[in-house]
């Protein structure tokens, strides 16, 4: 689909070009023959209008080669070789590895900066540091590296989960591969988690990130070269020609660049395919966790007119159809791999951490239906506590996002307002509505039943009272609150968030 | 004779547009042109902001090339302390506030995160306050009290955030701005102020300059000090 749109842009690039050629050498006979045919008029066009033309059949030229030789060859090259890749068995195909890529000066340019990123992020506290999370990652990446310990000039592998409650995750070309916590806690067994992380590190294998900046160079250079060749266009037709193409060019060109990082990612799933296969884990799990980012929680997955990944769906097909027989074979080990008990065992303390994340970021839904899913596996005080600060937090918010709100447009219409109402602006809002009352009357019993199961429990939690006092501060009840608050400070005596704990309770208490 | 002076070329005409465009930009780049906001509870005088604590200040240059942009990580970190450090300063001459000391996380990961969430908090507010920055004169914005989560030193009144993006132009795109047009070499500095006590936006300042954002320190420097013009001074 890819290579398909990218081969039609090239395509389209040289019929617009015979179009202006041919635009041009009319309107130049045109002009001869009006010229010849005007007694006493051929000396003034002769003397301007001629080198005026050389210069913009020049230009013309010039804008039309840059622009083809930026769009042609890596794109269908490349186009033809991930064909051939895709018939290929994985037994057949070549190292994982991109053996042939030698560093240029650009390429160790840029893994200095990411050496940076990568310090910066661990300094600005967004690396989650818990060593038993980052020791099962480094685990199951490394499974994935076949053949064992293979070493890569300028790679030093490193695993690590990411704080942020969106899911996804990302590769830096040195070797440092993230996952988001929203990624990890969507995911439901190990070999989802293998999936992704095979997908990552194929980005690093092959040197995608050094391949797409090499790439992304050019076309920025033909991009600036035309707008220059656009800017001084020469009058007439053939200046209108000019403008026409230099105009429409650039977006061409990004189309290219974003085809071209689409291939990239094409590559990474199939490769990624191949080295759970070589790992002993169930290869279809990288098509169920394409199905679980399809599930649009919080109605953030906004179709543009660009996109540097295919399109889930399209992923969902070429992944299946590539998988064909390969999926066949299922060994005892892939039946353990697909374990889901086992992985939430390793992950309940990131869903926790996750929970807390989605509420800071507004991503209210996404609390929900990960407190819910860890309560159906462990139903302890702690995780039951979650599940009532996600429903008093969802507010007069809805569970679940209706089929009209799922749509394209609609959801364009939800980032706009996100953009500009603040979170207690939204709730004024949805308040003011009968919808909103019946959900905000809902959550509330479900998070003060909640919490109340966690404070009475044989192991109560000193947070649940937190809770329940926020909870009854919004609902105007000051003394239930002030009571809660201080049966928190009384059972948590050094809690981080003591100060404000005690400023709420002076303030309650000043209210009537 | 009126068609002599008629006669300009389309090239003289472009680069009479050009010319224009580029004028106009250094106007609307000039730090003049740039308002800040201020919460009703400075203006009346219900709060003096006396001791601030800055947060880390995260500032992001990029140089643009021919060949598109590239990261300045390591200059952007050098510009991030350098900008932190001329605030601190600009408040303490000009306003005469003064800057306490953010608590040390050290080894403390819970503390670190804490810092994180806070900023992170501040980066969703940012866009709600550009869209429209007069409401902070309404008193509109908030962090919330979560911003007492920080545990600073009880005598802070305000904690300041700060946040910034520029470019610098390699050579051959300085030459290709001059001929074609581009936006310049700038540093958009965004800072907030924001109630120790309350969470609530007590400022918001946005200095612009125009230049290389790595090298021009006295224009930076000058841009602080009119970024903060209108804010209080504390009196001695």
């Amino acid at each position: 689909m890819d290579e398909v749109t990218e081969d039609r842009s090239l395509v389209f690039l040289f019929s617009l070009y015979e179009r202006v050629h041919l635009g041009y050498i009319t309107a130049r006979l045109a002009l001869l023959t009006r010229s010849a045919a005007t007694p006493g008029s051929s000396s003034n066009m002769n003397s301007a209008s001629i080198p005026l033309n050389s210069r913009a059949l020049v230009s013309v030229l010039l804008c039309c080669c840059l622009a083809a030789a930026a769009f042609s060859v890596p794109s269908s090259a490349r186009a033809r070789r991930l064909r051939q890749q895709d018939k290929l068995p994985a037994a057949q195909s070549q190292s994982p590895a991109n053996d042939d890529f030698k560093f240029g000066k650009v390429d160790l340019e840029l893994l200095e900066q990411v050496d940076l990123l990568d310090k910066r992020l661990e300094r600005e506290g967004l690396v989650l540091e818990d060593d038993a999370t980052t020791v099962y990652l480094n685990r199951v990446g490394q499974s994935l590296l076949v053949p064992r310990g293979l070493t890569l000039e300028n790679v030093t592998w490193r695993f690590r989960a990411l704080r942020d409650s969106q899911p996804n995750a990302f590769a830096l070309p040195n070797g440092s591969v993230y996952v988001s916590t929203g990624m990890l806690t969507l995911m439901d067994n190990e070999s989802q988690l293998a999936a992704v992380l095979a997908h990552e590190m194929t980005h690093v294998l092959r040197r995608h990130t050094y391949l797409q900046n090499r790439s992304n160079r050019k076309k920025f250079l033909t991009m600036n070269v035309m707008a220059a060749v656009g800017a001084y266009a020469p009058g007439g037709i053939a200046g209108a020609v000019i403008t026409i193409v230099t105009a429409v060019a650039p977006f061409i060109v990004m189309a290219t660049m974003y085809g071209y990082s689409r291939d990239l990612e094409r590559e990474a799933d199939l490769k990624g395919i191949d080295m759970m296969l070589a790992a002993e884990y169930p290869p279809e799990e990288m098509v169920n966790v394409m199905k679980l980012l399809n599930r649009d929680i919080e109605g953030e997955n906004i179709r543009l007119f660009y996109n540097d990944h295919p399109a889930l769906n399209e992923r969902i097909k070429y992944l299946t159809s590539y998988l064909g027989a390969r999926a066949d074979k299922v060994t005892p080990q892939m039946e353990l791999n697909r374990e889901k008990a086992a992985y939430f065992r390793k992950m309940e303390p990131v869903m926790r951490h996750d929970i807390q994340l989605a509420i800071n970021a507004g991503r209210f839904r996404s609390a929900v239906f990960l407190a819910e899913r860890l309560v159906d596996f462990h139903p302890d005080s702690e995780n039951i506590f979650w599940l009532g600060e996600a429903y008093r937090t969802l507010g007069p918010r809805s569970t679940q996002l209706t089929e009209r709100e799922l749509t394209n447009s609609a959801k364009k219409d939800a980032a706009k307002k996100r953009e500009k109402r603040t979170v207690e602006e939204e709730e004024r809002e949805l308040l003011a509505t009968p919808a909103g009352q019946e959900n905000w009357k809902l959550h509330q019993q479900k998070a003060e039943e909640s919490y109340r199961k966690a404070v009475t429990s044989e192991n109560p939690v000193a947070v649940a009272h937190r809770g329940l006092g926020m909870l009854y501060e919004k609902l105007g009840r000051s003394t239930g609150a002030v009571a809660e608050y201080e049966k928190y400070l009384e059972m948590l005596p050094a809690a981080t968030d003591r100060e404000r704990i005690q400023k709420r309770i002076t303030d309650l208490r000043k209210t009537p | 004779m009126i068609k002599t002076v008629v006669v300009i070329t389309r090239l003289r005409k472009l680069q009479l547009g050009c010319l224009a465009a580029l004028v106009l930009m250094i106007t609307a780049l000039s730090p003049d042109a740039h308002a800040q906001f201020l919460h009703p509870k400075i203006t009346s005088k219900q709060v003096t902001v006396r001791k601030v604590v800055i947060l880390p200040a995260k500032v992001e240059v990029v140089r643009d090339s021919m060949k598109g942009p590239e990261g300045m990580a390591a200059e952007s970190e050098e510009l991030s302390g350098r900008v932190e450090k001329m605030v601190t300063e600009v408040l303490a001459n000009q306003k005469h506030i003064n800057t306490l000391t953010v608590p040390a996380s050290g080894g403390d990961t819970q503390g670190k995160y804490t810092v994180a969430d806070i900023q992170a908090k501040f980066d969703d507010l940012l866009p709600k306050v550009l869209k429209k920055r007069k409401d902070v004169k309404q008193g509109r914005f908030s962090m919330g009290d979560e911003v007492l989560n920080l545990n600073l030193d009880k005598s802070a009144d305000a904690i300041v955030f700060i946040r910034g993006r520029g470019q610098k132009l390699s050579s051959g795109k300085k030459t290709f701005t001059l001929l074609v047009g581009g936006m310049p070499a700038y540093l958009m500095i965004q800072i907030g102020v924001i109630d120790a006590h309350t969470g609530d936006v007590l400022v918001y300042t946005d200095p612009i300059l125009a230049g290389d954002p790595t090298t021009a320190v006295n224009r930076l420097r000058s841009a602080l000090e009119k970024g903060f013009k209108k804010l209080p001074s504390v009196s001695q």
